[in-house]
């Protein structure tokens, strides 16, 4: 098997299709999935119960120098930028925003995509700004693979527009087939 | 252009041999971004920016502050000053003396926070308090308090959640005029704590990596919050300790919401909720 680990982007109008894809996956899901989404600024607490409801996967907001495990999913805190170290471990800072996020999608991705390489595959949601787009880049030029959901699905397009004019995107996907792509995936 | 990770060491070393700085155990991605950041601000490159370091001490004290995260807020985290007011300082109570460390203070947000607290709880007169950084120019700012409105206006919410209201008790509500603790003035953009809020509060220079104990007393509570993520984990480990031993027994650890004592020290401490006292 070659992927090992997931990370998604995503912003306005990603929601829904982030419980879709959670309330998917089988208990028996064993890869990381990392989600770097933004979120209202005043929102703070409530969000990891509210993707929780349907997940049938254990999801976190990790603390500092959390360990990665399998089979469960991190969700970057309000108000911290969520990055991977090497070593398989996640780090946490509170420095300024980047393009007005943070969690900033970008940095999550770019060190995702340095930590992982060829094992990991990246997945751009709905949103409203141009986050993420340079962070699906390096997936990309880091050897992993890049899914983009399907502009035409999604509530706000600038998001997914954006990293696929930037990035080298292997599939534009529904929501309907990111979940089926998923799913066939060995474990 | 990409820095490597020896483009990285090369520099942390370059940083300990003309100065006592020591960013060897910082967590190195954050490490790195700021290094970028600083690498755009100042259009230079690490080479460069490594050899100016080396002959420049004032450049050098600067780069260090530029190296530094200072975001704040007043009542950052309002469910942990609930904590604090209604779990940790109801226990001090009675004593004759509350001794409190912030470490990592930054601009002094988070110290005058806890100051109000305590006036509220009419602690304020028996306290001793103490806040410390590595940066001086955010310390500065502190012995000021004084800060931008606009940036701040936000977390006078958090003021209500823990000044004016009782999460454990619904039906209690405190009517605190914003005004008892801050001048505030639109048309400046600013708002200032009052004077009588800067009295008791000694700001000073301490580097959490290499500076040691200097305070000599024991305190009933440390406040470290969002300084332990710039730090790896054996770091983090060693400065676990030294709280540790700066601690009175039962005194009270404050981190960050999202930080935790993950390694061999925290069999020292006992997990609170939303803190850790010393075992
Ligand atoms: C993000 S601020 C946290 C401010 C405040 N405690 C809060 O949570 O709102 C982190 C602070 O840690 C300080 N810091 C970084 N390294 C330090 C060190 N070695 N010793 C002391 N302070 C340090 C920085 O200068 C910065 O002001």
């Amino acid at each position: 098997m070659k992927y090992k680990y997931i990370i998604i982007g995503g912003s306005a109008g990603s929601f829904q299709a982030v419980t879709r894809i959670l309330e998917s996956l089988p208990k028996t899901f064993t890869m990381p999935i990392f989600l770097a989404l933004h979120r209202l600024k005043h929102v703070r607490t409530g969000f990891v119960e509210a993707l929780s409801i349907k997940s049938k996967l254990p999801i976190v907001e990790p603390v500092d120098k959390e360990h990665i495990k399998q089979g469960k999913i991190y969700l970057a805190p309000a108000n911290y930028h969520m990055y991977i170290e090497l070593g398989n471990y996640i780090a946490l800072s509170t420095e300024e925003a980047v393009n007005h996020s943070r969690p900033s999608i970008d940095l999550s991705f770019y060190s995702a995509a340095f930590a992982f390489k060829e094992k990991l595959i990246g997945i751009i949601l709905s949103g409203a700004n141009k986050d993420g787009a340079s962070g699906l880049k390096y997936v990309a030029d880091a050897g992993g693979l890049t899914i983009v959901q399907n502009p035409d699905e999604c509530q706000v397009r600038t998001m997914t527009t954006a990293a696929i004019k930037t990035a080298r995107v292997d599939y534009i996907y529904t929501t309907d087939q990111i979940i089926e792509f998923l799913l066939k995936l060995p474990q | 252009m990409i820095i490597t990770q020896d483009d990285i060491t090369l520099f942390v070393e370059a940083i300990k041999s003309v100065s006592d700085y020591d960013f060897s155990e910082y967590s190195i991605k954050s490490f790195t971004r700021r290094i970028e950041k600083i690498l755009v601000d100042y259009k230079t490159d690490l080479p460069l920016l490594t050899n100016r370091i080396r002959h420049d001490d004032k450049f050098l004290e600067q780069i260090v502050k530029d190296i530094t995260v200072n975001t704040t807020e007043l009542f950052r985290d309002p469910k942990v000053w609930q904590t604090i007011k209604y779990r940790i300082l109801t226990r001090l109570n009675d004593q004759d003396k509350i001794s409190i460390w912030h470490a990592g203070c930054s601009t002094g947000q988070e110290v005058y926070s806890m100051q109000i607290l305590l006036n509220e709880l009419g602690l304020l007169e028996k306290s001793d308090i103490f806040a410390t950084d590595i940066n001086v120019d955010v310390l500065d700012v502190a012995r000021k308090g004084e800060y931008i409105y606009r940036f701040n206006v936000e977390y006078l919410e958090n003021f209500d959640k823990v000044i004016k209201q009782n999460p454990f008790n619904e039906s209690e509500f405190f009517e605190v005029p914003y005004e008892k603790y801050f001048d505030i003035d639109k048309s400046k953009d600013t708002i200032k704590v009052k004077p009588f809020l800067k009295q008791k509060p000694t700001f000073f220079k301490h580097d959490l990596v290499k500076d040691g104990d200097i305070f000599h007393i024991p305190f009933d509570m440390i406040l470290c919050r969002n300084v332990l993520i710039y730090f790896n984990y054996e770091l983090q480990n060693k400065i676990f300790e030294l709280f540790y031993q700066y601690l009175k027994e039962e005194g009270s650890l404050i981190l960050g919401i999202h930080e935790s004592i993950l390694g061999p020290k925290a069999t020292k401490y006992t997990k609170k909720g939303l803190y850790y006292t010393k075992k």
